[in-house]
């Protein structure tokens, strides 16, 4: 199936394919349950991003357990248990080696009808995109850190990296959607970059109405900006146009790395309102239209 | 006192990754209140992010690029009232005082007998406070960290202390090894370069071991 996808695709039969995914890190947040949450939320988003209902998963987990004991293990693969149990995922096993870098992460396995698989590619000309999670977690995280993010914006960013992308993609579904990602390490213009590459398409972004952390704001404007924004920005900054007084604390929080990041959905501009109103009052308040698709501009993104 | 004021300060933050650089400088701007200052980096990420943190302290900076290394030459003028103060920071503005960092590096207060020793640190630890206001850090290093576990003799006067503003931390790596990490009950976690950085900005450094 398409390359540089959320996840790889195997059709079982004319009515049931599978979808399989894998992804694992190291600590982003010091409480191990829930790291164990944003583990298994992120892991999780990308078979919601290609349309697909998770069914099972397996932990995949490196662990020092000279330095660090049983407890913080045990509370780490609970949260991750929870998360799946929202997701009604069920744990099948899995697999733990002894490192000295605390790794963690799942493999899932999840059920898709071949004819609503959603590939990140498919965007057609008029198109708007959609966006469900507000940016700015890699900022935040490199904040954290350093020390300095406060108690109430690291409850904040866990709560929103921990939220499953489960419900975004149920109300997905009663719509016609011509491409879904997820945000997660190329930010948000890496993922667009991806959506459009090859497709002779381009994307208009209304920089102002993406939704975005505020404390991500004031981190990015005193330099919390993390190195995985910079390299995003290296590697598509050709294919990325702004005026050249364009905000570079804002134009940083859209090359910003997610973890456990949104939706970023297509859909006919038509439905646009609708999609964005049913995910809101499902209590995704952030959701937002944030741009279009046009073929005037040939794999660009162009910043507003 | 000496007049550090009116020296040039340098931060060499060669070989940092973020968001190590921005820390260091943060520090030193908050510490000092350095009017002009001069900030090595060498990659492009640091060189933005220190940038963009001095702007945001009301700093002009123009930066040049030689041999790998970015040299960014940063100034101020006039008012230091102006400066941000960050709320933790409230014990560092304390005029003509001094800021004395105590580094403890062992659970026994010298060598001989250890259970004499562990007496001797636990009295240290309780008459410490006779230093009143001009004790700022408390840094826990090697078996030391120890004293910041549940079963501390002296947690209890530990958490006070901190309670009154007194900044204490012990050493990750070092709770790690000795597979505390998840014990500590007083204090923050720290690293090398935060406690090289802390010993720099302190005026006094007493090293017990």
């Amino acid at each position: 199936m398409a390359t540089s996808d959320d996840a790889g695709v195997y059709r079982v039969s004319d009515e049931l394919a599978l979808i399989q995914t894998l992804d694992f890190f190291t600590p982003i947040v010091d409480n191990p349950y829930d790291f164990g949450r944003i583990a298994a939320a992120n892991a999780l988003s990308d078979v919601y991003a290609m349309g697909g209902v998770p069914k099972t998963a397996m932990n995949i987990v490196a662990y020092p357990m000279d330095s660090m004991g049983r407890e913080p293990l045990r509370e780490m693969l609970a949260g991750g248990a929870a998360t799946l149990a929202e997701a009604n995922t069920v744990l099948l096993g899995g697999h733990s080696v002894e490192d000295e870098e605390l790794k963690y992460g799942l493999s899932v396995t999840g059920f898709v009808h071949p004819s609503k698989i959603l590939t990140n590619q498919g965007l057609r000309a008029g198109d708007c995109l959609v966006l469900t999670k507000p940016l700015g977690t890699g900022i935040i995280n490199t904040a954290i850190k350093g020390g300095l993010a406060s108690e109430a914006t690291i409850r904040q960013v866990t709560e929103l990296m921990a939220t499953l992308n489960r419900k975004a993609a149920d109300i997905m579904t009663e719509f016609t959607v011509s491409a879904c990602t997820d945000v997660t390490g190329f930010g948000l213009l890496g993922h667009i970059a991806e959506m459009i590459c090859g497709t002779g398409k381009g994307v208009v972004i209304d920089a102002n109405k993406v939704p975005v952390l505020a404390e991500a704001y004031e981190f990015g404007a005193m330099g919390f900006v993390p190195v995985g924004a910079h390299k995003n920005r290296e590697f598509r900054k050709n294919m990325v146009l702004a005026a050249a007084d364009f905000d570079p604390v804002l134009r940083d929080i859209l090359y910003d790395p997610q973890t456990s990041g949104g939706l970023l959905i297509g859909c006919a501009e038509r439905d646009a309102p609708a999609l964005v109103r049913r995910l809101q009052n499902e209590g995704i308040e952030t959701a937002a239209v944030i741009g279009f698709v046009t073929e005037r501009l040939k794999n660009t993104i162009q910043l507003q | 006192m000496i007049e550090k004021k009116t020296m040039k300060k340098t931060i060499d933050a060669c070989g940092l990754t973020c968001p190590a650089p921005v820390l260091l400088v943060k520090d030193a701007v908050e510490q000092s209140n350095a009017q002009e200052l001069t900030v090595l980096v060498d990659n492009g990420a640091s060189l933005e992010n220190v940038n963009r943190f001095l702007g945001s302290r009301g700093y002009s900076v123009t930066d040049s690029h030689e041999g790998g290394v970015y040299r960014l030459e940063a100034r101020r003028d006039g008012n230091e009232a102006a400066v941000p103060v960050e709320k933790t920071a409230v014990r560092a503005d304390k005029g003509a005082e001094q800021k004395v960092l105590v580094l403890i590096t062992s659970d026994c207060l010298g060598s001989g007998d250890d259970e004499l020793g562990g007496k001797l640190m636990v009295s240290y630890i309780k008459t410490i406070k006779e230093m009143g206001s001009e004790l700022w850090q408390l840094i826990f290093v090697n078996s030391a960290v120890k004293l910041t576990i549940a079963s501390s003799p002296v947690l209890s006067e530990l958490q006070e202390y901190e309670k009154s503003g007194v900044i204490i931390f012990a050493c990750g790596t070092c709770l790690e090894h000795f597979g505390l990490t998840a014990e500590k009950q007083v204090g923050g976690s720290t690293n090398m370069l935060d406690i090289v950085t802390a010993t720099q900005l302190a005026d006094k450094v007493v090293t017990i071991s």
